[in-house]
């Protein structure tokens, strides 16, 4: 610590404290913009739950989109340039304690700070809801997408470590967004040695996805070809996987250039899209534009994957080691009015070895939602440009949220940037109009283990020589366990 | 933020950037220096999320029509990154990827904000 006792007490008193809960970039993202505009002195600290930053772009991300993970440089040299305190803003990191439990209650925050700004994401799955959703080989993607990025919850987690990967063929993904189009890539390229050696893929997770001798991933989606969620640059990297022997299929039932009309091709996302599917299906030779052709005449196929519409998962069947091995669904057709209807008489089944539940990333709210008459949206927070809203739509004071748990599990990192910068100059703005709160001294965190941002820079430093050593970008600790031993080794 | 080569006498080219509040910058650069290089090293904001690396749309800029045919063709990584920025236009190019060339000297691009819809008539 640089400062002294008496100009530290300075800074804490003078200053406005600010709290920010989770560290992913939309809590990042919101504590730089407040560091980097707040005309006063201001002390922002950064609560995460973990004991490492930066949520979903370390855990989330595919490891295979290095590029994505590039905010990363701009928190840190966001938290290097204030963590001693520069002109009156400071900046501190606080991992490895869980806002709103005994530990601390985020009540407490509300009592010691003058404005609390919710970003701590969307911590669990929606689920299907079908009979057998729960058999071995059914796993939900945000939990398959913790394993397989080393989060310290699910590295280690036996449901993925001791299932026999060995006997996974045809694989079924439920959903049609960015992150169901990530796992089947991870899948499909699972022996591509040149894609996962230089990541900072767990080896745990790929080491076992290696063993899996995949035929087939089918995408299934409940509606059709116009509505799926997934963006172009993620279908383009699936379609792109031809060079390897993987290819891609749509039944021409659902997808056909003819069945889409001039208003639908006017929007210029889809239009590409149309443009994409149409080409890449098309042999080599006969593709008329060069972009399609860029890596050359693809091997013949090895594996593919499927797009696959308009259907409803039902249930699952297992074998007699209770482990999943098909799923029946039945046909739906799109009403006038938009609505999915399952439609009489139309059941089938598909043989899958491994199924995946990929409908989004659920928001879950904090047991103090109750006493403080938060009112929650099914998954995420009721809130009027960031400011939380009470079950009588008032604005609670000097409580906030942003990113995912504001706006519910989608956008991209540049949607949950904008919204969190929105976020952030609203609450400098209702700062500059905010009686000065009496405030109570800051929780004493002297015998509450938690990691720092000192901390973070050696465990950072440490994956990043371990991974070096093994021609890889980072190597990642697994558990918590591990990354508190390296510290405690390492004062 | 952003490094860049000082241009050698003589060879400055020149960029202007119309910004969020319609006030405008000019800067005389060198060859090869990108749009976000220039805007970082300037302060202007442009996040430049993915740090130039064509993956967040973070650096999207609307060029004056009179220069957009003179830039060399966005390729499909620029375009699927394009279809995801705010305020999308017929002249919208990613500003990590356009690079400073004898070809575009002079060239004005605006920067998009994202509560309104930046057009042509922001070059007037
Ligand atoms: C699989 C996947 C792949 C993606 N790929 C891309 C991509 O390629 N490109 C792209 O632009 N975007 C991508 N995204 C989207 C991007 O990750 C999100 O836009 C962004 O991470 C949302 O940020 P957030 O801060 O709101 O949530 P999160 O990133 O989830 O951060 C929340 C943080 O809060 C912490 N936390 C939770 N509860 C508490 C608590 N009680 N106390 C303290 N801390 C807490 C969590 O541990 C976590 O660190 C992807 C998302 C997913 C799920
Ligand atoms: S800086 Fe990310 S796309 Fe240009």
């Amino acid at each position: 610590m640089i400062l002294d006792g008496l100009s530290l007490k300075f800074v804490r008193w003078a200053s406005k404290r600010i709290s920010v809960v989770g560290s992913g970039p939309s809590g990042f993202y919101t504590a730089y913009r407040l560091l980097n505009k707040s005309p006063d002195p201001i002390h922002v600290t950064l609560w995460e739950k973990l004991p490492v930053p930066y949520g979903l772009s370390r855990y989330g991300v595919a490891p295979d989109h290095p590029e994505v993970k590039n905010c990363e440089d701009t928190f840190a040299e966001c938290a290097e340039t204030f963590n001693q305190g520069k002109d009156g803003r400071k900046f501190s990191f606080i991992g490895g304690v869980t806002i709103g439990s005994d530990e601390i209650p985020l009540q407490q925050l509300l009592k010691q700070e003058d404005a609390v700004i919710l970003a701590y994401g969307c911590q669990s799955s929606r689920a299907l809801g079908i009979p057998g959703e729960d058999a071995s080989g059914v796993f939900s993607s945000r939990d398959f997408v913790n394993w397989y990025n080393g989060h310290p919850g699910f590295a280690n987690d036996k449901r993925f470590t001791e299932f026999d990967w060995s006997q996974v063929h045809r694989v079924g993904i439920i959903g049609h967004g960015n992150v169901a189009l990530d796992i089947t890539r991870v899948l499909m390229t699972n022996r591509v040695d040149e894609i996962w050696q230089p990541t900072d893929i767990s080896r745990v997770a790929i080491d076992k996805l290696k063993q899996a001798p995949i035929q087939e991933v089918k995408m299934i989606a409940r509606r059709d070809f116009i509505h799926s969620k997934f963006t172009n640059r993620e279908l383009r990297e699936l379609w792109e996987m031809e060079r390897f022997g993987v290819r891609g299929k749509i039944d021409q039932k659902y997808f056909h250039p003819t069945l889409f009309n001039d208003d639908q091709l006017k929007d210029r996302p889809f239009k590409r899209r149309v443009e994409m599917c149409q080409e890449y299906s098309t042999p080599f030779d006969k593709r008329t534009k060069k972009n399609y052709k860029k890596h050359g005449p693809p091997p013949e196929e090895r594996s593919h994957w499927v797009l696959d519409y308009l259907k409803t998962p039902l249930q699952t069947q297992t074998n007699d080691q209770g482990r999943v091995q098909s799923l029946q669904l039945c046909e739906n057709e799109l009403t006038p009015d938009n609505r999915v209807k399952q439609l009489p008489n139309s059941e089938l089944n598909y043989n899958v070895d491994l199924l995946i539940t990929s409908l989004g990333y659920k928001g879950q709210p904090m047991s103090e939602f109750k006493p403080l008459a938060v009112k929650w949206l099914g998954d995420r927070i009721a809130n009027d440009r960031g400011r939380v809203l009470t079950t009588e739509n008032e604005p609670i004071e000097r409580l906030y949220a942003a990113g995912w748990i504001r706006r519910g599990s989608q956008g991209v990192i540049a949607t949950t940037m904008e919204d969190s910068f929105q976020v952030a100059d609203q609450v400098l703005h209702d700062l500059q109009n905010q009686q000065n709160l009496e405030r109570i001294p800051p929780v004493d965190l002297s015998n509450i283990r938690h990691t720092t941002w000192q901390d973070w820079e050696k465990i950072n430093q440490s994956e990043l020589n371990k991974g070096k050593q093994m021609g890889r970008v980072r190597s990642k600790y697994l558990t918590e366990p591990e990354i508190y031993n390296y510290l405690s080794m390492n004062h | 933020h952003g490094h860049l080569t000082p241009p050698k006498p003589g060879e400055e080219l020149k960029v202007t950037f119309i910004l969020k509040d319609g006030s405008q910058r000019t800067y005389e650069v060198a060859e090869g220096d990108s749009l976000l290089d220039i805007a970082q090293a300037n302060n202007l904001e442009m996040e430049g999320a993915c740090g130039g690396s064509c993956a967040c749309s973070t650096c999207h800029v609307i060029v004056d029509p009179d220069y957009f045919d003179a830039l060399p063709e966005s390729d499909d990584d620029e375009n699927d990154m394009l279809d995801l920025a705010y305020g999308l236009t017929e002249t919208s190019r990613l500003g990590c990827q356009i690079k400073m060339s004898k070809d575009i000297d002079g060239i004005r691009v605006a920067l998009p904000a994202m509560t309104r819809n930046v057009n042509a008539s922001d070059f007037d």
